[in-house]
């Protein structure tokens, strides 16, 4: 498939223009209202660091109770046993399935920990960050916006657990509390990228050089 | 800035700053999006009505269907992860699909109705919203937890979901954003 890129780069802001999220139409900034979707129009995001920073506090605090509690019960031979989510990949590796703990340490564990911390350099980098890794961070966060719902594999996987192992008096799983944590950091993290405007970094650039 | 109306049949556009992918063009979108979009919505409907999967042991079997991993959680005392669940996996994802078969029928017959604008709308807000692909990754992930302490058998429903997903995605990548919002401008303009 052969690629057409614009040769003289012109941002529409520039020009007074703004970009609507929902359609991509470009329109005067001075209207409120995109003249060929309806949605609201911006030039920016409104107050995009201020919410992705208040969104990914939120997300910390919740990936506390995420962490901690037991994300699911097993109930054997009328037995309970609560696991947490690194409980699990210990019992795992006890078990002596290195590869498959390595797996769900990593998406569990490592993926939303450091999505976390992406978002937090990312809003910290829109001033301070160096203006030769412009590139980089805009593929930062596509990267961070494209993971951000595939965390919520571990609580499908809860889920399909809780709905498959059902045999009464024989081994029955219950979800934890836990999981509503882990769903919240999972949606309020997907807040987050959602509100931050990776243009404004490319905008600080541009005044910069003015 | 770029101006998308040049692309033609198979062309890309990228980002000059970023180099992030932005548009492409191709003549017969419109019914092809119509094709996956239908094929999904089928297997969708057939995942929810078969067994999913069946965990044996001591032979004892307990079988699952695809709603069920909304209901268990239900009655298990969490309301609020059953209803998420079931958005995510099942609402959300038939709603987008109903939507952009209805657009894209519009399209294809060239008819401009009121709604749409608020259907284009809802169908891009909701897009980031829908986790088919990553459910189904998450049934994997829990075969491979479960496999080696019981017998797991796989049901129609699970081959089902398995190509109701990747429909799922064809459909929603093969609407491209910047191209379906210009032929609706251009309806709306007639």
């Amino acid at each position: 498939m052969s690629e057409v890129t614009a040769e003289i780069p012109m941002t529409a802001a520039s020009q007074g223009l703004a970009s609507c999220h929902i359609c991509l139409k470009l329109a005067g900034a001075d209207l409120h209202l995109c003249p060929r979707c309806g949605a609201a129009l911006h030039l920016r995001k409104s107050n995009s660091i201020d919410r992705t920073l208040a969104l990914l506090f939120t997300a910390c605090v919740l990936y506390i109770p995420a962490n901690m509690l037991p994300i699911m019960v097993t109930d054997q031979l009328g037995q309970p046993t609560p696991s947490t989510i690194i409980g699990g990949v210990v019992l795992l590796l006890n078990m002596g399935s290195a590869p498959i703990a390595a797996v769900i340490f990593f998406a569990s564990v490592m993926i939303p920990s450091s999505k976390l911390l992406m978002m937090f350099y990312l809003c910290w980098s829109v001033r301070k960050g160096p203006p030769e890794t412009l590139r980089q961070r805009t593929v930062l966060y596509r990267i961070t916006e494209f993971i951000g719902k595939w965390s919520m594999i571990d609580v499908f996987v809860v889920a399909i657990l809780v709905a498959l192992i059902n045999l009464t008096n024989l081994i029955v799983i219950h979800p934890g509390t836990a999981t509503i944590a882990f769903a919240a950091v999972v949606m309020v993290s997907m807040l987050a990228a959602e509100s931050f405007d990776p243009r404004l970094m490319w905008d600080q650039r541009d005044n910069n050089d003015e | 800035m770029f101006d998308i109306s040049i692309l033609k049949d198979g062309e890309s556009a990228r980002c000059s700053r970023c180099g992030h992918f932005l548009s492409s063009y191709r003549g017969d979108e419109t019914s092809r999006v119509i094709a996956y979009t239908s094929s999904a919505l089928i297997l969708l409907a057939l995942a929810c009505s078969y067994p999913f999967m069946a965990f044996k042991a001591s032979g004892l079997e307990s079988l699952m269907t695809l709603p069920q991993t909304a209901i268990n959680l239900w009655r298990d005392g969490m309301p609020s992860l059953a209803l998420l669940v079931a958005a995510f996996i099942i609402f959300i994802p038939a709603l987008v699909l109903i939507l952009i078969l209805a657009l894209n029928i519009a399209l294809l017959k060239e008819r401009h109705y009121h709604w749409l604008r608020p259907v284009g709308r809802l169908v891009y807000t909701l897009q980031n919203w829908c986790m088919v692909e990553v459910f189904f990754i998450g049934i994997l992930v829990s075969l491979v937890k479960v496999g080696h302490m019981a017998t797991v058998v796989m049901g129609l429903s699970f081959w089902a979901y398995a190509a109701f997903s990747g429909f799922f995605v064809l459909s929603l990548s093969g609407l491209d954003r910047a191209q379906c919002w210009r032929r609706i401008e251009a309806l709306n303009d007639e």
